[in-house]
């Protein structure tokens, strides 16, 4: 009997006008989305492959000079480009890719793709995640929305009922034929991603079970929004009410839900505006050491404390050059400050991401955009990750090159690091987080997705009597 | 084959069909005949067990329709006022759909000679149903009852919105199965129809049967004049 079913079924929806035109429309979107993504994404791997190896080669190319003025001379770090942000862009495109590193100041990430674009950008791209997470629920509903209730109109459903349809069936029957259509489209849509992925060897490490996971997360969505359409359309005898119903439930999961989730994480743990932030950064710093600066107080308490470690009368007595050690001193003071107010930062966004995650039980769109960026190592967590590696390394590089001039010159000399001193830095090597990282940080989120999926599946199978 | 004891449907106060007694045997076919809301439909309903009695029975080929809900269905088809079917199905597809459906198979040129008997045209076997008058999907749904072997044809308004041709090809179609042996119930509001095929004819009002005649016992105009006369005076059940 499900076998007869699904088979007419399909057969009404690929017969059906709207299905044709809407998934030619899906077909179309996808492939222009895709092919715009992957532009981008092969021109993002080129830049970032040619912008890391000529800052190396920058760097490593100063010559014979001050280490200090090598610290302020700085450079530049880049984030790898995720391979399965071809699929999920996440908050890449607006939280910048790279980091000038310097002594003194922690800077934050720049050059986001979004600061390239027009403010035109602001309305949003045609990108594979849109057709992924908006488009393809739309295909869903027009698919499904009257698969019950035209039964109804047409009569046909007491025919059923005396030809003995068995109800649980007829749903198994039906929700398997809504769901083939988008699995197709889905599959294929992953396919191609997965074939283009491949097809790229010099850029960031892919890996199936990345995909795979992406892709269940994805299909998981489809099954609680097929279970959604489908409990609507057995619930409501006019297909034309089912429709609608169906459409303002698409507009609150997708659209909506997130707006509301976003404002209410932002309204209970606001953010300092940037001035606030730098500000106070500012304030803490100056009350501490000042390397450039060996007359203020902290900076004559460290140079008692340290002659009385030493058991001498004079800086220049030290085994060391007093003035690099100062400096260092002063990086680590004021790499603290940064470090407990950007981890303050990091707290705020951790609750508001909390707060955010929570509202996961008002819409499944928003579980599947966290598990679809967190999978794509496009999300907020993953940028933070990149951001305090990045500081990490600022902090080791700063080390380095107090720690060369501290061995290598006396108290007050002007020291001049020779020209191979650069190419003993080791290169920043950033790694994304692994899978099963991944995935232990975001367990919350797929339960809550699993239970989206296991409560709409009990609404569709277990309340409807009347089938 | 078909047979009411007693049987009553409320809904609160209101009574739907109020102790029901007939009984349609092979061959035979009851043309209930009633304006709206007389009941027949409910009968229908009662007797396909899409709705629960309140109390009395209903059975199909001896078998109790609320005790064997699943039994029963194997024996019946039945065609709603408004037969539908699957509009982007063709006239085959949903035969097939159907009888499926109903655990049967069978070939194409077998669904096709069930068509034919039904009186379809050849031309119409392969068309999309949605192109079909109404006398064409309920040539179809004849065509589900003898793919099915059905005992018993249960029709909730079949002629209405009929042009003479197709009522008249329709009732034809009704007497061949009526000489198969299948018992029919017919619920109608068309005398003329009713006094032409029906073996047995009934006249109900608010869920009440009012009268019952072998056809043979009445003639169309008798037949007219007390269909007009129960419709206006307050009558009790026979």
């Amino acid at each position: 009997m499900i076998r007869y079913i699904v088979k007419k079924e399909i057969k009404e929806i690929f017969r059906d006008g709207r299905f044709k035109i809407s998934a030619l429309i899906v077909f179309v979107l996808a492939v222009v989305a895709f092919f715009v993504t992957f532009k981008q994404y092969k021109n993002t791997a080129a830049q970032y492959n040619e912008a890391k190896a000529n800052e190396r080669k920058v760097w490593e190319s100063q010559g014979a000079k001050n280490p200090h003025s090598a610290a302020h001379y700085g450079n530049y770090v880049f984030k790898p480009k995720s391979p399965l942000s071809l699929i999920d862009q996440g908050v890449d495109k607006y939280t910048g890719i790279s980091v000038f590193l310097e002594a003194h100041n922690r800077n934050e990430a720049a050059f986001s793709d979004a600061a390239d674009q027009t403010a035109l950008s602001r309305f949003g791209a045609l990108t594979p995640d849109f057709i992924l997470l908006y488009i393809i629920p739309l295909i869903i509903i027009l698919i499904g929305y009257n698969i019950f209730s035209k039964e109804i109109e047409g009569s046909t459903f007491f025919i059923l009922k005396s030809q003995g349809v068995v109800g649980w069936k007829l749903f198994i029957g039906k929700w398997l034929a809504a769901l083939i259509p988008t699995l197709v489209i889905a599959t294929v849509l992953f396919v191609v991603a997965a074939v283009a992925l491949t097809s790229l060897n010099d850029f960031g490490l892919f890996e199936w079970k990345e995909i795979l996971a992406l892709y269940f997360v994805y299909v998981l969505y489809y099954l609680i929004f097929t279970n959604v359409v489908l409990f609507i359309s057995s619930k409501v005898k006019k297909s034309g009410i089912a429709l609608v119903i169906n459409l303002v439930f698409w507009v609150l999961a997708c659209f909506v839900a997130p707006k509301v989730a976003s404002n209410l994480a932002d309204a209970k743990y606001p953010y300092p505006s940037h001035q606030e932030f730098n500000e106070q950064i500012a304030n803490e710093s100056k009350q501490g050491l000042d390397g450039h600066n060996p007359w203020n107080e902290e900076s004559q308490k460290l140079r008692e404390q340290t002659l009385k470690e030493y058991k001498v009368d004079s800086v220049h007595k030290l085994p060391f050059n007093f003035n690099a050690f100062l400096m260092q001193k002063s990086e680590e003071y004021q790499a603290q400050v940064y470090a407990k107010h950007y981890g303050l930062l990091k707290e705020k966004a951790k609750k508001q991401g909390g707060v955010y995650k929570s509202l996961s039980t008002i819409s499944p769109f928003l579980p599947t955009r966290f598990l679809s960026m967190a999978i794509a190592n496009t999300d907020y967590e993953s940028h933070w990750a990149f951001t305090e590696a990045a500081e990490e390394y600022r902090v080791g590089v700063q080390r380095f090159l107090n720690g060369t001039t501290e061995k290598n010159a006396k108290y007050n000399e002007r020291y001049v690091a020779p020209a191979d001193t650069w190419s003993k830095l080791e290169e920043f090597n950033y790694e994304s987080p692994t899978f099963s990282e991944v995935y232990r940080q975001n367990t919350s989120v797929f339960s809550v997705l699993i239970i989206w999926f296991v409560f709409t599946a009990a609404l569709l199978f277990f309340t409807n009597k009347k089938y | 084959m078909i047979k009411t004891t007693n049987l009553t449907k409320k809904y609160g106060d209101f009574t739907a069909l109020d102790n029901l007694n007939v009984e349609i045997k092979e061959g035979e076919i009851l043309c209930l005949l009633g304006a709206n809301g007389a009941g027949k439909s409910t009968t229908i309903n009662l007797l396909l067990n899409f709705i629960a009695p309140t109390s009395g029975n209903a059975y199909i080929n001896g078998l109790d329709v609320v005790k064997n809900p699943k039994k029963t269905k194997p024996y019946l088809t039945y065609i709603p006022e408004n037969l539908m079917l699957y509009p982007t199905l063709t006239a085959i597809e949903n035969l097939d759909y159907f009888l499926g459906i109903g655990g049967k198979s069978f070939s194409k040129a077998e669904l096709k000679t069930f068509l034919e008997e039904a009186g379809l045209q050849q031309e119409a076997f392969n068309k999309r149903v949605q192109f079909f008058s109404k006398g064409m999907r309920q040539k179809v749904g004849i065509a589900l009852a003898i793919a099915k072997g059905a005992k018993v044809l249960l029709l909730d308004e079949p002629t209405s919105g009929l042009d003479p041709k197709s009522s008249n090809e329709f009732g034809e179609l009704l007497k061949r199965m009526k000489n198969a042996k299948v018992a029919i119930l017919m619920a109608t509001h068309d005398i003329f129809r009713a006094k032409e095929i029906g073996t047995h004819i009934g006249i109900m009002k608010q869920g009440v049967l009012k009268h019952y005649f072998r056809n043979d016992e009445i003639t169309l105009q008798n037949l007219e004049k007390v269909y007009l006369e129960t419709m206006t005076l307050n009558n009790t059940a026979v």
